[in-house]
């Protein structure tokens, strides 16, 4: 064990490193390896303060186990009932899912810069999420959904590897039906009952009718999925700058100090993790 | 800035009257080898003059420590107690730091009180004093010339609280703060006004220190930093530098400005801890994600992150200047011969 721990004070408001106590407040399963979380922070305070904006994410530790950074999945206009969507791949993650209802973690955030949202008003949004993609693009989606008169065309391109992929299966029958939006979904690989589109999300574009004028375009998920939309994207018309998405990079602090998610320049956790394609090729290494 | 006169026989007499204040660390040998340590009985002079040799590493972990302990936890009845570790010191003195280690906590004082407070960084440099030593003799690896790391410190640029210049028997000590002028008021009758010819004979020493620089690690940083800036270097020279490299890390642990870290995570029944520990970029873990995607899985690409870090504009722009500071100790650490004198010569050469 690193450290004295005979000799001790209570840590300080200032203290960017020490996280706050938050309690599961449910648990909701969405494929066999992925659950959403909601949490509710212990101090009445840190509740009573605690907002996000769109495209944000918190560092959620379990104590003695490791902690690691998760996009905020729900509304932001409803920061109290804040939630976050884990796939179990780590040894952080797996610790996150044998959790049960009530139980305590740290959070410290929200971290990052977060998604445009008011800029984005008066235009054609298109969404391109690919697989554990989708929950930070859903904090935006919900609250355009919440002022959808502002916004004109709203049009969401979702891929899975499967159909037992498919995060927030309710959600999405809701958008299927919902003349608010354009839905489209697909698989890399189906399954018997799978009556939709298969193959990769880049395979929805010709069928999408994607306006792209006046059109600004959200990408989320893994990086060769983010490399391969962008360049159908940008064959589409779509300038670089209107071409918005995230970068991942092994974070650890969270606040600018560590040094791992630095790309070019910029922090990921500081400056980022929204960036636009105009600012993702000015890094000096390549990113996508 | 006010310039007193301390007469070296003066010196312990001094350092024994900061003792009823502060903890004190100075250069020490262990078995030949000199280290910054606590200070106990009698300084040893020759390692507090101006030609002294540079210890082989910096200060750096009395403000950032290898590892440190960032909050512990106990869990109790279905709740969790977080605390943190007691203050490292109260008020400490750094008496004896170099030119270039003092700019090299410049740096980190940018870095790490800004945008968000580092709490613990904050909480050592608050308490401490820093006095440097003017060199009036560049060892064979030093650079600082190239860097505005030294030899002689400019007060309007530097974070030293007392700069001393050794004049002989006697230290020209210049104040450059509060917490320096604290230190001479200790007792005020141990220095004197420093009469003209000391004032002459102390820029002379900086000019003539300026001429001592071997040639071989003063680099032309400025040809290295456009190179970087505009991003212009070949990646296959990255990658020819990068196979020099072995990956072990010494340059940025030996680096006065090198601020990466890890952090770790540590429990056994009802308590544990979360603490950090310098790591470095030369490492292929430093990026690797859960996934196993590793945005900088090659060498050269690790290598020209470090320079691009140290050297680019964009850099200087955002942390206040390059972040070298010429001490020379990655020439002293790296195997491969690889350190930053070389580096800025082979992106000189194209």
């Amino acid at each position: 064990m690193i450290g004295d721990l005979s000799l001790y004070r209570e840590p300080e408001m200032d203290n960017i490193y020490v996280p706050n106590k938050a309690r599961i407040k449910g648990i909701q399963d969405e494929t066999y390896d992925t659950k959403t979380y909601e949490f509710e922070f212990v101090d009445t305070a840190v509740k009573e303060g605690f907002r996000f904006l769109p495209g944000q994410f918190l560092e959620i530790s379990v104590l003695g186990i490791g902690e690691a950074p998760f996009g905020l999945a729900s509304n932001p206009n409803h920061p109290d009932s804040f939630r976050v969507t884990i796939r179990a791949v780590g040894s952080v993650t797996r610790a996150l899912h044998e959790l049960k209802v009530g139980e305590l973690v740290g959070i410290r955030g929200p971290f990052g810069n977060g998604f445009p949202f008011d800029g984005m008003k008066g235009k054609n949004i298109l969404f391109v999420a690919g697989g554990i993609g989708l929950p930070p693009l859903r904090s935006l989606i919900e609250p355009m959904l919440d002022g959808r008169s502002e916004f004109k065309d709203i049009q969401i391109l979702y891929g899975a590897r499967s159909p037992a992929d498919l995060v927030y299966q309710d959600r999405l029958k809701e958008w299927e039906k919902t003349p608010e939006i354009r839905f489209m979904m697909s698989v890399d690989v189906g399954d018997p009952a799978w009556i939709g589109n298969v193959g990769v999300v880049t395979t929805l574009f010709p069928k999408a009718d994607i306006l792209t004028r006046n059109a600004v375009a959200f990408v989320c998920g893994p990086p060769i999925m983010i490399r391969f939309v962008i360049l159908e994207l940008l064959g589409r018309g779509f300038a670089p700058e209107n071409i918005i998405s995230t970068l991942e990079r092994n974070m650890k602090c969270g606040v600018g100090k560590c040094g791992h998610c630095a790309v070019g320049h910029k922090y990921i956790c500081l400056d980022g993790p929204v960036f636009s394609y105009k600012e993702m090729m000015k890094l000096s290494e390549k990113v996508v | 800035m006010e310039q007193v006169v301390l007469q070296k026989s003066n010196l312990n007499h001094w350092v024994e009257l900061m003792h009823g204040g502060f903890q004190v660390v100075a250069p020490s040998r262990v078995h030949g080898e000199i280290f910054f340590l606590p200070h106990a009985g009698q300084l040893e002079s020759d390692l507090l003059c101006g030609n002294a040799t540079l210890p082989y590493l910096p200060p750096k972990d009395i403000v950032f420590p290898q590892s440190e302990t960032l909050f512990s936890f106990t869990r109790d009845a279905g709740d969790i107690a977080f605390s943190i570790p007691e203050k490292a010191f109260e008020r400490l003195v750094i008496l004896g730091i170099r030119s270039c280690d003092t700019a090299g906590i410049h740096w980190l004082d940018n870095f790490y009180l800004n945008n968000f407070r580092d709490f613990y960084y904050h909480d050592r440099r608050d308490n401490l004093t820093l006095i440097s030593i003017a060199c009036n003799q560049p060892m064979n690896n030093c650079f600082c010339i190239c860097c505005e790391g030294g030899p002689f410190l400019n007060p309007e640029k530097a974070a030293f609280d007392i700069q001393l210049v050794d004049l002989d028997e006697h230290y020209l000590v210049e104040c450059n703060s509060e917490k320096g002028k604290e230190l001479v008021n200790l007792n005020r009758s141990l220095f004197s006004p420093p009469d003209p010819a000391m004032v002459e004979a102390r820029d002379q020493l900086e000019k003539k220190s300026h001429t001592l620089f071997l040639h071989e690690p003063t680099s032309y940083m400025s040809t290295a930093i456009r190179r970087i800036t505009s991003n212009s270097v070949p990646p296959e020279v990255w990658t020819e530098l990068g196979e020099r490299c072995f990956d072990d890390g010494g340059c940025t642990f030996v680096c006065p400005c090198c601020s990466c870290f890890g952090v770790g995570y540590s429990s056994k029944g009802e308590t544990g801890c979360h603490y950090r520990f310098w790591d470095s970029c030369d490492y292929s873990g430093f990026t690797r994600e859960v996934s196993g995607h590793n945005p900088r899985a090659e060498k050269g690409e690790r290598f020209k992150r470090r320079f691009f870090h140290k050297l680019s504009y964009q850099y200087v722009k955002r942390d206040g200047r390059i972040g070298c500071v010429g001490c020379g100790r990655c020439i002293t650490a790296c195997p491969g011969e690889v350190g930053m004198p070389a580096v800025v010569e082979r992106l000189r050469r194209g």
